[in-house]
C-alpha cells in the first residue's frame, strides 16, 4: 500500500534521513522504532508531505506522493496523527472533528462517522462543545485520534501517541490503536513505547541515525536486538519504559 | 463633556477604528505578517470610487460596493503576486515586501492618476446631521456605528459557522496541523487577505467620507492607526484588535479635548508614546488571545 | 615567515576586506583624477550612503530586527551636527526661532559631526533598551511608531529644526576625498563588528532567540550594544550627509527614504557586508538611471502629465522580485571571500531560516 524507497531527508544542511526504504501492506500494522533524532518523524513528515524529500519516492496505492503537499496526502487517505496531538485549542471538539473531515467531506455520512466517533470515544460526545484546549491530555490525544479518523483514511499514522499519557491512559489508547486494526485500518505507529508497541504491530522498522537498522517481526526484532539496549544501553525491569 | 454627542462619536470612531484594525489582524493571525500595504488597500478603494464617481448616472450604492469588491481584488492580487512566493521566506523578507507592495502601490497610483487630492463623491447624507436633545450627530457617524454592527455579527457567523471561517481559525492556532487537515494553505491564506481588503474597503468609505477626496498617501493615517490599536488591543486575536479599535477611538477623543490647542500637532507623537509605553508593561497588549508564534510553512 | 608570506596570510584571512576596499578607493582616485563634476557627485552620494547603509547592516542585518528607526538617528545626527557647525549668523538667518543658547554654539566641522552621531546615540540609548525587549510583530510595530514620533518631533520643534521648513547654510564639508574615509572606516568597523564576539552572539540571537538564550546570550543587551552602535554610526553618517547636500527638510528622514535604504540593504543582502556593498552600489546606479528616464520622459513631452514615482515604482518591483529570487538578498549572508567562486561550504546564514515547504 505504502513503499517508501531510498528516501533521503534534510533539514538545511543537515541530513536527517540517509536513504530509507520500508513497506506497509494493506490491513497491516506497522510499527517504525528509534531513538530521538533516528528520524521516525523526519520519515512521517517526508510521507505527510510536510517536508520535501531531497531524494527517494514515496508510493501510495502505485501513486507517487513524494513531492506532494500535505493537503493532499491526506485527501489521497494518509492521515496523521501529529506528535504532541497537536489539537486546535482554542477550537471546540465539534470544531476539531468537522475540520478533521474536510479532506474528504460528505454531508451524508459526516453524521455517521461523528456517531461512530462518539461510540469509540464517548468521552468526545460529553465535550462536544468545550474547547479543545480543556481537555485532559488523555482526552486531547483521543480528540487527536478521532480527528485523524474522520477523513477516513485508509492508511492511519501515529506518532507517538502514548507521549505524556498516564499508564493507564497508555493502556487505554494502545487497545484503541489494536481495536482499530482490527477494524482494518492500516497503521504506521511511531513510538517511544517500544515494548508495548511490539505487542500489537505485525512488523517493524528499527531506525538509528537516519537509516534503517532492523525491520521484521517483533519476535525477530526481540531476538536480534537488545531494545533496552538500542534505547537506554540497559534496562532490567519488566515493563521498560523506554524514553526518547 | 461627556454627553451624549461625545459617546456617540467615540463609539462611531472606535467602530471605524475596529474594522480597520480587525483587517490588520485577520492577515497577521495567519501570516504572523504586519501588513505595510495594508494602507493602501484602503487608499485604491478611495480611488476606485473616484474613478466611478465620474460617472454621474451610477447610483452611489453601487459605486461604494465595487469599492469595497476592488479593494479585496487588489488585496487578493498582492497577496498572489507578492506575498505567496516569499510566504516561506524569512519574516523580515515578507516584512520588506509588504513594504514595497505599498510603495508600488502609491506609485502607480501617482503615475497613473496624479500627486495630487481628487474629488470623491458621497451621497446627500454623507454631510447630513441629526439634532438629538441638544446634540448635534452626524449621520454618517450612526451609519459607521450600524455597517460595524452587521459586519461584526456577519464575521462572528463566517468565523463560527463555517468550515472556511473554522479552518482559518485553526489556521491561525496551528497552520501544518491546518494542511494536514486537507485545508488547502493557499485557500485560507487569500480568503484571510480578501476579507481583510473588503474591511479596508468598508473602512476606506467612511474614512474619504471625512473629507470627501483621495490622495496616493491617504493610506498612511489609517495605517498607523491600526498598527497602534491592534498592538495596543493584542495582535493576537480578532477580539483584541476590536478592543483596541475602541480604545483607541476613546483616547483620541480624549487626547483632543484635553491638549491645550498649542499641542494638538503633539496628538500622534503623544498617542504613540502612550501605547509605547503601555506595552513596556504589557507587550502582549489588553486582550492575551490564543494564536501561537507558529509561522507559516 | 617572511614578510611577504605574512602578507599574503593576512590577505586572505581578510580577503573580504581587500575585495570591498581595493575597488572601492581604486574607483574614487581614478574618479578624483578624471571624473566629471556628476560622476564625483554620485560617487560621493555613494560613499555617503554606503556609511548609512552599512550602519545599517550592523543592527539589521545581525539582528534580524527591521530598523525603522535607524533613518531616524541620521536625521538626528544632520541636524545636531548643523547645529553645532553652523555659524551663529546664518543660523539666526536659517532659522529664527532657534533657542539663543543653540545659536551661540559653534564647532569645527568634523568634530560636530561626531558629536552629531553621539547625540543619536544618547537619543537611542535613552530609549533602546525597552525596545529591544519587544520581539516579532510588536517590535516592529513599536520601532515603526518611535519613527514618527521622531517625525513629529522634528516637524513640530521650530526652535531647534526650523520645523516642517528647510534647514539651509550648513558648509559643504564631505567632498569625495572625506566620504571615501568615511565609507573605509565604516566598513571596517562594521566588518569588525559581525566578526566579534558581540556580533555573533547577535547573530546567533537572530537564527535562534532561545537557542541563543539557553547558552547563556542576553538577547536585549546583545541587541541594545548593536541598535545604540548602529545609532551612532548612523548619526555620524548623517552629519556627512548633511555636509555634503547642505539643506535639507525632516521629509528627508522618513518613510521614503527608509525604502531606499532598506532596498539597498536587502537587494544585496543584509547578512553580510558584502551584500550591503553590492545592493547599495546597485540602487546608486539604477538610481541615476531612472532619474535620467524619468526627466527625459518628462523632457520629451510624450506625456502630457509630469512621470513622478517612476523611480520608486521601480525599485518597488525589483525589491520584490529579489526577495522572491533570492531572500537573502543576491550576494546572501555570506561575504563574498578569495577565490571568489570559492565560497565555503556552509549553509547560507543569512537573516530568516527557510522554511522546506511543497510546491
Amino acid at each position: 500500500m505504502l513503499k517508501v524507497q531510498d528516501l533521503y531527508a534534510s533539514y538545511g544542511a543537515i541530513t536527517a534521513l540517509h536513504g530509507v526504504s520500508l513497506e506497509i501492506a494493506e490491513g497491516e500494522i506497522v510499527a517504525l522504532l528509534g531513538v530521538n533524532g533516528a528520524g521516525k518523524s523526519t520519515t512521517l513528515k517526508s510521507i505527510t508531505g510536510v517536508l520535501r524529500p531531497v531524494k527517494g519516492s514515496i508510493t501510495f496505492l502505485g501513486e507517487e506522493i513524494a513531492n506532494r503537499s500535505p493537503e493532499s496526502t491526506v485527501k489521497k487517505g494518509i492521515s496523521l496523527v501529529p506528535e504532541g496531538r497537536d489539537i486546535f485549542g482554542s477550537l471546540t471538539v465539534e470544531e476539531n472533528l468537522r475540520l478533521g473531515a474536510y479532506a474528504n467531506y460528505e454531508r451524508a455520512r459526516y453524521k455517521t462517522d461523528l456517531e461512530e466517533m462518539f461510540q469509540l470515544f464517548p468521552i468526545l460526545k460529553e465535550r462536544f462543545h468545550q474547547a479543545g484546549g480543556l481537555l485532559s491530555g488523555g482526552e486531547q490525544q483521543m480528540l487527536a485520534i478521532a480527528r485523524a479518523l474522520m477523513s477516513r483514511p485508509k492508511l492511519l499514522m501515529l506518532d507517538e501517541p502514548s507521549l505524556g499519557l498516564s499508564p493507564a491512559m497508555t493502556d487505554q489508547i494502545f487497545d484503541l490503536i489494536s481495536g482499530l486494526h482490527q477494524r482494518g485500518t492500516t497503521i504506521l505507529l511511531v513510538e517511544q513505547n517500544a515494548e508495548r508497541a511490539l505487542e500489537i504491530v505485525d512488523r517493524a522498522y528499527l531506525l538509528a541515525t537516519g537509516s534503517l537498522e532492523f525491520s521484521g517481526t517483533p519476535d525477530e526484532l526481540k531476538r536480534k536486538v537488545d531494545i533496552a539496549s538500542v534505547y537506554l544501553g540497559g534496562d532490567d525491569n519488566d515493563h521498560c519504559e523506554v524514553h526518547l | 463633556m461627556i454627553d451624549l454627542e461625545f459617546i456617540i462619536n467615540t463609539v462611531s470612531l472606535g467602530s471605524l477604528y475596529a474594522l480597520l484594525s480587525l483587517g490588520l489582524v485577520f492577515v497577521y493571525g495567519i501570516l504572523k505578517l504586519v501588513n505595510f500595504a495594508y494602507g493602501e488597500y484602503i487608499m485604491v478603494a478611495g480611488y476606485a470610487m473616484h474613478v466611478i464617481g465620474q460617472n454621474r448616472g451610477i447610483p452611489w450604492y453601487v459605486t461604494m460596493a465595487v469599492a469595497v469588491l476592488f479593494a479585496a481584488v487588489v488585496s487578493y492580487g498582492t497577496e498572489l503576486v507578492a506575498f505567496r512566493p516569499v510566504r516561506t521566506k524569512s519574516l523580515t523578507a515578507m516584512l520588506v515586501t509588504s513594504f514595497a507592495v505599498s510603495v508600488f502601490l502609491q506609485n502607480v497610483v501617482l503615475i497613473t492618476i496624479s500627486p495630487r487630492a481628487r474629488a470623491v463623491p458621497l451621497p446627500a447624507f454623507f454631510s447630513q446631521t441629526l439634532t438629538l436633545g441638544t446634540a448635534t450627530i452626524p449621520v454618517r457617524n450612526l451609519v459607521i456605528i450600524g455597517t460595524t454592527i452587521v459586519l461584526l455579527i456577519g464575521l462572528t457567523f463566517v468565523m463560527k459557522r463555517t468550515v472556511l471561517g473554522i479552518a482559518m481559525r485553526a489556521a491561525a492556532d496551528k497552520f501544518t496541523t491546518t494542511r494536514l487537515m486537507g485545508v488547502p494553505a493557499n485557500l485560507v491564506i487569500s480568503a484571510t487577505f480578501i476579507i481583510s481588503g473588503l474591511l479596508a474597503g468598508v473602512v476606506a468609505i467612511f474614512w474619504v467620507g471625512r473629507s470627501a477626496s483621495v490622495d496616493p498617501l491617504i493610506g498612511a493615517a489609517p495605517l498607523l492607526i491600526a498598527f497602534i490599536a491592534t498592538v495596543m488591543g493584542g495582535m493576537h486575536s480578532q477580539i483584541g484588535a476590536v478592543i483596541g479599535g475602541f480604545v483607541y477611538g476613546l483616547l483620541f477623543n480624549i487626547l483632543s479635548i484635553m491638549l491645550p490647542a498649542t499641542m494638538i500637532s503633539y496628538r500622534d507623537a503623544f498617542m504613540f508614546v502612550i501605547v509605547i509605553l503601555f506595552l513596556l508593561f504589557r507587550p502582549e497588549g489588553i486582550w492575551r488571545g490564543g494564536y501561537t508564534e507558529e509561522r507559516v510553512g | 615567515m617572511r614578510l611577504p608570506e605574512k602578507i599574503s596570510a593576512l590577505l586572505k584571512r581578510r580577503s573580504t576586506l581587500v575585495l570591498l576596499l581595493v575597488p572601492l578607493i581604486a574607483v574614487g582616485f581614478a574618479l578624483q583624477a578624471f571624473g566629471t563634476p556628476l560622476i564625483l557627485n554620485i560617487y560621493t552620494y555613494f560613499c555617503v550612503n554606503l556609511m548609512i547603509v552599512l550602519a545599517l547592516q550592523m543592527f539589521m542585518g545581525n539582528s534580524g530586527i527591521l530598523a525603522w528607526t535607524h533613518v531616524a538617528w541620521v536625521g538626528i545626527g544632520a541636524y545636531a551636527s548643523g547645529i553645532l557647525s553652523m555659524a551663529p549668523m546664518v543660523k539666526s538667518l536659517g532659522v529664527p526661532n532657534m533657542y539663543p543658547q543653540l545659536v551661540e554654539l559653534q564647532l569645527p566641522v568634523l568634530p560636530a559631526i561626531l558629536l552629531g552621531g553621539v547625540v543619536a546615540a544618547i537619543v537611542a540609548g535613552a530609549i533602546g533598551w525597552p525596545l529591544m525587549r519587544l520581539s516579532n510583530a510588536v517590535g516592529v510595530i513599536t520601532l515603526f511608531a518611535t519613527l514618527i514620533v521622531v517625525h513629529v518631533v522634528m516637524t513640530q520643534w521650530d526652535n531647534v529644526t526650523n520645523g516642517p521648513r528647510t534647514f539651509f547654510g550648513l558648509q559643504e564639508f564631505t567632498r569625495l576625498p572625506q566620504a571615501l574615509v568615511g565609507a573605509i572606516l565604516v566598513i571596517l568597523l562594521a566588518h569588525w563588528y559581525r566578526e566579534s564576539s558581540l556580533g555573533l552572539r547577535l547573530r546567533a540571537s537572530r537564527d535562534d532567540r532561545f537557542a541563543a538564550m539557553a547558552i547563556g546570550v542576553s538577547v536585549v543587551q546583545v541587541r541594545y550594544v548593536a541598535f545604540v552602535l548602529s545609532a551612532l554610526i548612523a548619526g555620524i553618517s548623517g552629519g556627512v550627509w548633511a555636509h555634503f547636500i547642505t539643506s535639507f527638510s525632516p521629509k528627508a528622514f522618513y518613510i521614503t527614504e527608509t525604502f531606499l535604504l532598506l532596498t539597498m540593504l536587502v537587494i544585496g543582502g543584509q547578512g553580510s557586508i558584502s551584500g550591503a556593498f553590492t545592493g547599495t552600489a546597485i540602487v546608486t546606479v539604477a538610481r541615476e538611471i531612472l532619474r535620467q528616464v524619468e526627466s527625459g520622459m518628462n523632457n520629451s513631452g510624450m506625456f502630457s502629465f509630469e512621470v513622478y514615482g517612476l523611480t520608486e515604482l521601480v525599485m518597488a518591483v525589483l525589491m520584490v522580485i529579489v526577495l522572491i529570487w533570492r531572500p537573502n538578498g543576491i550576494i546572501g549572508g555570506q561575504e563574498i571571500t578569495w577565490p571568489l567562486l570559492k565560497r565555503k561550504n556552509r549553509p547560507d546564514d543569512g537573516a530568516g531560516t527557510d522554511v522546506v515547504e511543497p510546491a
